[in-house]
């Protein structure tokens, strides 16, 4: 499935492939995919399928093996020069909070990015506070990271990635080692940012994270096996199972009712969509 | 568990609004006039630079003595070794420890030397942020740069590894936990039962420093960092008139406990 | 090998040892930091019967990894006092109960250390001074077990396992000390869907065979459907224990601790039915509402 033919895509990837040294297999084989400006797209897929292979490409951060086309915000991925103008384009966060933050306070982190640019003192100055003010860290200025909560770790590695201005943003399972508090933190910042026109690519294993993309893509072992909206994936139940991804609650509780004869015509993502359900054929 | 190896006393009085190339400048020209100088008077000029320079950074004097108490011991060895090996004429013998008149001025000098070495240090490093004196020893190292040592990224080697020091500890603390629970005993045994008990503790703090250093490689590339480019800063260096007349103290400081 | 604790090597205990009883009485725990006392636990009562099942809730900071640890004894309370079987803390079996309660951290696959899968889960029991055979058969049947199958991974590398392996890995090492009374600290964080479904299979197995289980997690809808009973502490004070449902002031209690309430609650709340007896598990209601 390709974007509209009037949207330059804003990721544009062919073919694909990428194995680790001494690695007996393809990471990513003929892999293709297309991000719009705007679009918020999903990435599912069991372990070892190549998610967070392909998020550290997007970015810039891995000399791809082979593609017919990689193009990240117009930079050539295939090339040195194309992938490091990609890492100033598009931001990449990482699954680990405490293995992405280096200084020794909050916002000496976030103007890291714009410390390795060469910004003037008082610009950074000025967008350091921009970003500290924008991701509620203003209180935690100059706390150290290792008294941080888990939540506030990952928001401010999301300043420091986004400190530098983006076109895009990939992000590797951002709030799998979060507690709830810390995931909904992550959560209504990427919704902020979707909201703003931001491009975002979502590596998740959480399904109720898929619901909010516009699209999702599922992998297996390197290639692409399903790109189309939330709803459809979990309709496909025989995919749903072989990539081993759980389902919504609200999924999963139809999908009970099915067995029972009393499943809905299209699979409900939300609790709403069940309810829905549920008292139209009360 | 809180863990502050630099000790840094944040704060913002003269001392802490120096740039800390001067002030490093300043520290190690007076310890080296320090341990020049022979004589108790001269002593007494560094030990009341000292204190002045205690009294302006206005940090709570129990925060020298967390940073002194380590060295306790030392400077109590010391003194006691003086005491007892020291030449002179005893006036009191006990088998081979002889006491002299000599042997005590000698310990208390000594002694009392260490303590306003530490002083003085210790005005150094309470009163400037790790990062600031990394980035100061950074600059003031430039000239290596020639030989091609790569300064810049040393000082930013520095930074990191003490921004991971408090978290080491905890993740340290962790693991032993997790291996008393599973019947690990880190205290009974002599030293080698000791040291192999250790294994199931530092094998994991290593794989976990490793991936670490892996994650954040890829972190700070994503953030467009390359060895060998020039980085700005958010707080730059810059000296000013302050640390002009800081210099000029301790060169004034400085001839003045050579003279007397 | 030395036998650990009391100078008398322990025999394996038979296989589907009954579970412990568990009894925390007034329980205050404070720590050191930075010169101060914080207080971690506050006056914390609860019972948990032999083969019951306690969900531990709270959110973060409140003091579960540390009721955690007091209860495992690697920390001794200020006051109060955590009662094994009945056991007071100063009677003579005390440090044998305690060898029988079982301890997963967080992210538990940090202590893997050895060269091999099985000579990492026989770490526990060599401690315990059994005999060598009794460790292999320990070793072996932890590793089936937790769902590593010991003739597949016994010989593995533990570090050459995926992340939800090694997890697996470090259950089975616990496991194998054959604890009457199981602790886990949140072993479901960062797990992908599937070996989160096989975990939780590995814990209905564990309650089946009446292990006593204690489990903190902030997964309400895993606490609604694993365990009988709820535990909710908030800086260190229980607010609420036993079998209290989710709604009304339940309801409440996890909202002030940013904690959701379990789906099927929510739904039979809203759906106009009695939330206090929603159906634990999809499966159920689905029967309930077909």
């Amino acid at each position: 499935m390709t974007t509209s033919p009037t949207i330059v895509p804003l990721i544009d990837i062919s073919g694909l492939q990428y194995r680790y040294p001494g690695a007996r297999a393809d990471a990513l084989a003929d892999l293709d995919l297309q991000i719009g400006k705007g679009e918020f797209v999903a990435v599912v897929g069991a372990n070892g399928s190549g998610k967070s292979t392909l998020a550290r490409l997007a970015g810039g951060l891995d000399k791809p093996g082979a593609a017919q086309r990689a193009l990240a915000c117009g930079h050539d991925l295939l090339t040195e020069a194309g992938r490091l103008a990609a890492r100033r384009d598009v931001g990449v966060l990482f699954q680990n909070p405490e293995n992405q933050l280096v200084a020794q306070c909050v916002e000496d982190d976030v103007a890291f990015g714009l410390e390795n640019l060469g910004w003037a003192a008082p610009e950074i100055r000025r967008r350091v506070d921009e970003m500290l003010a924008r991701f509620l860290l203003e209180d935690l200025r100059l706390r150290e990271p290792h008294l941080l909560s888990g939540g506030q770790k990952q928001r401010t590695a999301l300043a420091g990635v986004l400190a530098i201005p983006r076109r895009a943003l990939v992000l590797d399972e951002p709030t799998a080692m979060l507690d709830p508090a810390g995931r909904r933190e992550v959560q209504v910042a990427v919704a902020d940012l979707h909201a703003e026109g931001l491009a975002i690519v979502y590596v998740t294993q959480e399904m109720d994270e898929v619901v909010a993309a516009d699209r999702v893509i599922a992998l297996e072992r390197g290639t692409e096996v399903y790109s189309g909206s939330p709803s459809g994936l979990f309709a496909d139940t025989a995919l749903v199972r072989r990539l081993r991804l759980g389902l919504p609650a609200a999924g999963e509780l139809a999908l009970a009712l099915g067995e029972r004869g009393r499943g809905p015509a299209r699979l409900p993502l939300t609790m709403d969509e069940l309810l829905a359900h549920l008292e139209g054929s009360a | 568990m809180k863990a502050t190896i630099a000790q840094y006393y944040p704060g913002s009085s003269a001392l802490h609004r120096l740039d800390p190339r001067a002030k490093f400048v300043a520290v190690t020209a007076l310890a080296v006039t320090l341990f020049v100088r022979d004589s108790f008077i001269g002593l007494a000029v560094f030990a009341g630079a000292g204190a002045l320079a205690y009294g302006l950074s206005r940090v709570p004097v129990r925060w020298f003595w967390r940073a002194f108490r380590p060295l306790l011991w030392l400077v109590g060895l010391t003194f006691l070794a003086q005491l007892i090996f020291a030449p002179g004429k005893p006036f009191f013998s006990i088998g081979f420890i002889h006491l002299s008149w000599r042997g005590m001025e000698l310990a208390a000098f000594l002694s009392l030397r260490l303590v306003v070495l530490v002083l003085i240090g210790s005005v150094l490093t309470l009163t400037t942020p790790p990062i600031a004196l990394t980035d100061g020893l950074a600059w003031l190292g430039r000239p290596l740069r020639r030989l091609r040592v790569p300064t810049d990224e040393l000082a930013l080697m520095v930074t990191i590894a003490l921004r991971f020091i408090p978290t080491l500890l905890v993740e340290m603390d962790t693991i032993m936990r997790a291996q008393r629970a599973r019947g690990a005993d880190f205290r009974s045994g002599g030293l080698v039962a000791r040291a192999r008990a250790l294994v199931p503790v530092l094998v994991p703090l290593f794989v976990l420093s490793f991936r670490r250093a892996d994650d954040l490689a890829l972190a700070m590339e994503a953030r467009c960092y390359r060895p060998g480019v020039v980085r700005t800063r958010l707080h730059p260096l810059r000296a000013g008139w302050r640390d002009a007349v800081l210099l000029v103290a301790t060169a004034g400081v400085i001839v003045l406990a050579l003279l007397v | 090998m030395r036998p650990a604790g009391d100078g008398e090597p322990r025999p394996a205990s038979a296989p589907g040892g009954a579970g412990m009883g568990l009894s925390c009485l007034g329980v205050s725990f404070c720590y050191e930091e930075g010169g101060t006392q914080l207080p971690a636990l506050r006056d914390v009562n609860f019972e948990l019967p032999a083969g019951g099942s306690l969900a531990l809730l709270g959110a973060s900071g409140a003091g579960k990894t540390t009721l955690l640890q007091v209860l495992r004894g690697l920390d001794r309370p200020d006051s109060g006092a955590v009662l094994l079987d009945g056991v007071e803390p100063d009677g003579a079996a005390y440090a044998g109960l305690q060898r029988e309660v079982g301890l997963v951290f967080q992210a538990a696959e940090m202590q893997l250390f050895a060269a091999t899968a099985r000579e990492d889960v026989a770490f526990g029991p060599r401690r315990l001074g059994w005999p060598e055979a009794d460790v292999a058969t320990a070793v072996d049947a932890a590793l089936d077990l937790a769902g590593l199958p010991a003739g597949d991974f016994g010989e593995r590398h533990p570090y050459s396992l995926s992340g939800g392996e090694q997890r697996r890995l470090a259950l089975a090492g616990v496991l194998a000390m054959r604890p009457r009374l199981l602790l886990l600290d949140e072993p479901f964080v960062s797990l992908d869907p599937g070996t989160r479904r096989d975990l939780v299979a590995v814990l209905e197995h564990l309650k089946a065979s009446e292990i006593t289980l204690l489990l903190a997690t902030h997964d309400v809808d895993l606490a609604w459907s694993l365990c009988d009973q709820r535990l909710l502490l908030t800086d260190g004070c229980v607010e609420a224990a036993g079998d209290w449902d989710f709604a009304g002031a339940g309801g409440s209690l996890l909202a002030a601790n940013r904690l959701r309430e379990p789906f099927l609650v929510e739904l039979w709340r809203r759906l106009g039915r009695d939330p206090g007896s929603a159906p634990r598990t999809s499966d159920e209601a689905a029967k309930a509402l077909a």
